[in-house]
């Protein structure tokens, strides 16, 4: 488990710029939103998720969330099938907020091209530089204004 | 100097499926166009419109709506109903996420936007603060509502409403509301937590006027020009697929039911008075809070425990943390943080009909 710069960013999973997750377990890929997109956004109060067997390609916009006024979307980290969807946000969608790793998954794909999707993805040493820059980016448009 | 497009019309007001079609191509010309940022400022046709998940049916009354030909739509933003109208200003703005003084981050989104909007409103004489998270207020009243979708890459879609005058007796005839137990009481409460340019100033304000305020606003905040300007072809195209896919589409306006879209109520008896709440849900977020009774307390703070709840979870953890992060002793006088929370919680429970 790494926490980089007070975000929890579990070492073993792979991340979108967009801010979703992939975890792979027995060939299909877990997908949810991470912790740094869940303290920025606040409560995710809806949720908008495509339905299972659509199709998705990787980086597709393939659900929204709301939080407070605000809309953002769910990238999908890889392309495939949607295999499985969180049915227990449609009761609670804060558990996206509470347990963004565990029980706040959003859906299972199961991928079509995953060996060379996963080198889009950051993992491991390549998130601290990215944690970094979106810090350093909020900072600096902060200073600007 | 960078220059903006500009595509304004505040003489001729626009339907709903218009206003939301243009606004809904705003970030796509952005992203798909090579546009540079487009800010639209216009005035709707009398008309209630949604926030994108809410449920219509139980957000509005849609026979009084269409009795007195009040127009019902759903945006593309989130949030909740607002009423619009010849005397509220439209805003849509499409501008790239990581546009120079734009702040990073939802909440920098935000509170850079609400900057400008704030100095429009200081150019016309009136002081008003961002209420975090999405409003702005003068002094406890909302005069401005935002909110924000982000659907395509990179281009943002900023909606903002500015009360210039406001129907509250319209506003409680079209959408469901609490049953408070009198006519009077539901407009004193609306009218405590709503207030307009004209309110504000004391005299009606030309709309040009206020046009121009915002105008000048965001030039100087980033430091653009404006080039009047109007959608080309390809935008045309797009307003048109957004009008017959969303906007004219039943299936866009009536979706998002929520079978658990539900009021609840509660009353009790504090050391500081009777504390009555208001409660609507949709599922299990509050849309809505409405903190009211006979106890000693000011405006300005019982709308800070109401932003600070809407648009959040109903769950004790939740309502406890939200309340936290603006509670202060004897914000409500004779009420405890305790107390209030309890009183939201058997308002979760006491369901009525609307």
């Amino acid at each position: 488990m790494a926490t980089i710069k007070g975000y929890n960013m579990p070492d073993e999973l792979y991340y979108h710029e967009e801010h979703s997750w992939a975890r792979v377990e027995d060939g299909k890929v877990t997908v949810g939103m991470d912790d740094m997109f869940q303290k920025e956004a606040g409560d995710v109060v809806f949720v908008d998720l495509p339905d299972e067997e659509d199709e998705v390609e990787q980086g597709e916009v393939c659900g929204k969330i709301q939080s407070r006024k605000w809309i953002g979307k769910l990238c999908a980290p890889v392309s495939g099938e949607i295999v499985e969807i969180n049915e227990d946000l449609e009761d609670d969608t804060t558990l996206i907020n509470e347990d963004p790793y565990g029980k706040g998954w959003i859906l299972v794909i199961e991928p079509s091209d995953l060996e060379n999707e996963l080198g889009n993805l950051m993992h491991g040493d390549s998130l601290l530089p990215f944690i970094d820059q979106e810090i350093k980016r909020t900072e600096e448009e902060k200073a600007k204004a | 100097m960078t220059s903006w497009r500009l595509f304004e019309d505040i003489v001729n007001p626009v339907s709903t499926a218009l206003g939301l079609s243009i606004d809904d191509t705003l970030p796509l010309s952005l992203s798909q166009h090579g546009s540079p940022p487009i800010l639209h400022l216009y005035v709707f046709k009398p008309s209630a419109i949604v926030g994108k998940y809410q449920d219509i049916n139980a957000a509005l009354r849609l026979d009084r709506c269409r009795h007195r030909e009040i127009e019902f739509n759903r945006r593309s933003t989130g949030g909740g109903t607002v009423i619009m109208g010849p005397k509220a200003v439209a805003l849509g703005l499409g501008i790239t996420l990581d546009h120079p003084g734009l702040k990073g981050g939802i909440n920098g989104i935000f509170e850079s936007l609400s900057a400008v909007l704030l100095a429009a409103l200081g150019d016309l004489g009136i002081r008003a603060e961002f209420r975090p998270k999405n409003d702005l207020e003068v002094r406890g009243k909302k005069i401005a509502g935002l909110s924000a979708s982000l659907e395509t890459e990179k281009a943002v879609l900023f909606h903002a409403s500015l009360l210039v005058d406001f129907d509250i007796p319209l506003m409680l005839d079209i959408i469901h509301q609490p049953p408070l137990k009198l006519y009077d009481k539901g407009y004193s409460c609306f009218s405590q937590r709503i207030t307009t340019i004209k309110e504000q100033l004391g005299h009606d304000v030309d709309m040009g006027t206020i046009i121009a305020a915002v105008e000048n606003a965001f030039s100087q905040r980033f430091d653009i020009s404006f080039q009047a300007d109007e959608p080309d072809t390809w935008e045309k195209k797009s307003i048109q697929e957004f009008t017959t896919a969303r906007y004219t589409n039943p299936d866009w306006i009536f979706s998002h039911k929520h079978p658990r879209s539900r009021m609840g109520v509660s009353e009790v008896k504090t050391p500081g008075g009777l504390l009555e709440i208001y409660l609507a849900l949709a599922g299990n977020t509050i849309e809505h809070i409405m903190i009211t009774g006979d106890f000693f307390s000011t405006t300005k703070d019982i709308n800070l425990l109401e932003s600070a709840l809407k648009w959040t979870s109903a769950k004790r953890k939740k309502i406890e943390e939200h309340l936290s992060e603006v509670w202060r002793d004897e914000i409500i006088y004779g009420v405890s943080f305790d107390t209030l929370t309890e009183a939201i919680l058997q308002a979760k429970e006491n369901l009525i009909a609307t």
